[in-house]
């Protein structure tokens, strides 16, 4: 991979460092999420300047340039953040029908002369 | 509906509908009508209730109501749970059934707030009931008295879902989306646990089968919405819908598989 390139993608994932923070400052973000998004820029760090583990990784793809390699784990990256959201929500989605059920259960108007 | 209204006297059908429990006011049954903006329709479903003769008690879950459902059914004779956010007709119904499992109520009744479940027809649930099922579905598709008519689309995907019920559930029951439907306590509690959010349909009737529950199907008059819109007006929920139920049945049958290993 150029140097061009490496420098590229490092600055890309520092800034993406420094977003995490400022929304980590600004509590838009949990620290359980911050650290699965630095291990992933740790993770693009590694295999930008890790040549030899990316050329490794490249010829075990069968692709031709670094950069594919450095794609595809990209790719693969999102696919399980998707897969991790999608979970995430779901649960969430589970928490606040049981909370809005309970809600609803403790509040039930009744008509007048019926017992409680 | 007046011709509708069957005599309320012995062997009718409605004399279970009478009965007090011991616990004074409360009836032994409930009847547990889900709303969602039915403004239009919901006053007139329960003064048909009530002018049948049937003193059950009635909860009505507003499942966040946007329009006045919810003011409405406040005027009125009924147990009213208001969700404070919308959630679905499943969770509707689920809200409704841990009530009814919660105050002890031996049987339970669904049916919609949009007026096309007609409430002369719950004794004939009832008496299905009685003779040893443990739910019952009111169904459009047996019967001569079909006033109903579904559209050939729909009806394709209801006899597709009744198949595939039958094939995993071992249960044949020709009207699987059928909200029309009585209950004995055992089902309520089981359905109270876990209930389908979106559309349940063939998915529970697979688990119940799954789970031994004797189900039966009574031709039941259903009749055409008068007022407001059907959730299959939506062309979007209504693509969703068969993904949905197809990918639910099957989770139904392996969780069942992996929990009796």
């Amino acid at each position: 991979m150029s140097l061009q390139a490496k420098l590229i993608i490092t600055a890309l994932a520092l800034a993406n460092g420094f977003f995490i923070l400022e929304l980590l400052r600004k509590r838009k973000l949990t620290e359980s999420y911050t650290l699965l998004w630095f291990l992933v820029i740790g993770s693009i760090f590694f295999a930008t300047w890790a040549d030899r583990f990316l050329y490794s990784l490249t010829q075990l793809f069968g692709a031709i340039a670094p950069v594919s390699t450095l794609t595809l784990l990209s790719l693969a990256f999102i696919l399980v953040m998707l897969i991790f959201f999608s979970m995430k929500i779901s649960r969430l989605e589970r928490v606040i029908k049981e909370l809005a059920q309970r809600v609803a259960l403790d509040n039930v108007r009744r008509p007048k002369g019926m017992q409680g | 509906m007046a011709a509708a209204v069957p005599p309320h006297g012995k062997g009718s059908g409605m004399e279970g509908l009478k009965g007090k429990s011991p616990r004074g006011a409360r009836t032994e049954g409930v009847i547990i009508i889900p709303v969602y903006n039915e403004e239009k329709n919901v006053r007139a479903v329960l003064e048909e209730i009530r002018g049948e003769g049937i003193d059950w008690d009635i909860v009505a879950v507003d499942d966040g109501s946007t329009d006045r459902s919810r003011e409405l059914l406040e005027d009125m004779r009924v147990i009213l749970i208001s969700h404070p956010v919308n959630l679905g007709y499943g969770a509707a119904v689920q809200t409704g059934l841990r009530y009814a499992v919660k105050e002890g109520y031996g049987t339970v009744v669904l049916m919609d707030a949009d007026g096309q479940h007609v409430p002369s027809e719950i004794p004939k649930l009832l008496r299905g009931v009685e003779n040893g099922a443990d739910i019952v579905i009111g169904s459009r598709l047996l019967g001569p008295a079909a006033e109903y008519r579904i559209p050939l689309l729909r009806r394709i995907g209801i006899s597709f879902f009744s198949s595939v019920a039958r094939l995993l559930g071992g249960t044949r029951i020709y009207d699987v989306t059928s909200g029309f439907q009585a209950m004995r306590r055992p089902v309520a509690e089981f359905l109270a646990e876990e209930y389908p959010v979106e559309f349940p349909d063939a998915e529970v009737i697979i688990s119940l089968g799954l789970k031994k529950f004797r189900i039966a199907e009574v031709p039941a008059r259903i009749r055409r919405r008068e007022r407001g819109t059907s959730m299959y007006a939506n062309p979007a929920k209504a693509l969703y819908y068969p993904f949905k139920s197809l990918l639910a049945s099957f989770i139904v049958l392996l969780r069942l598989i992996r929990e009796r290993k």
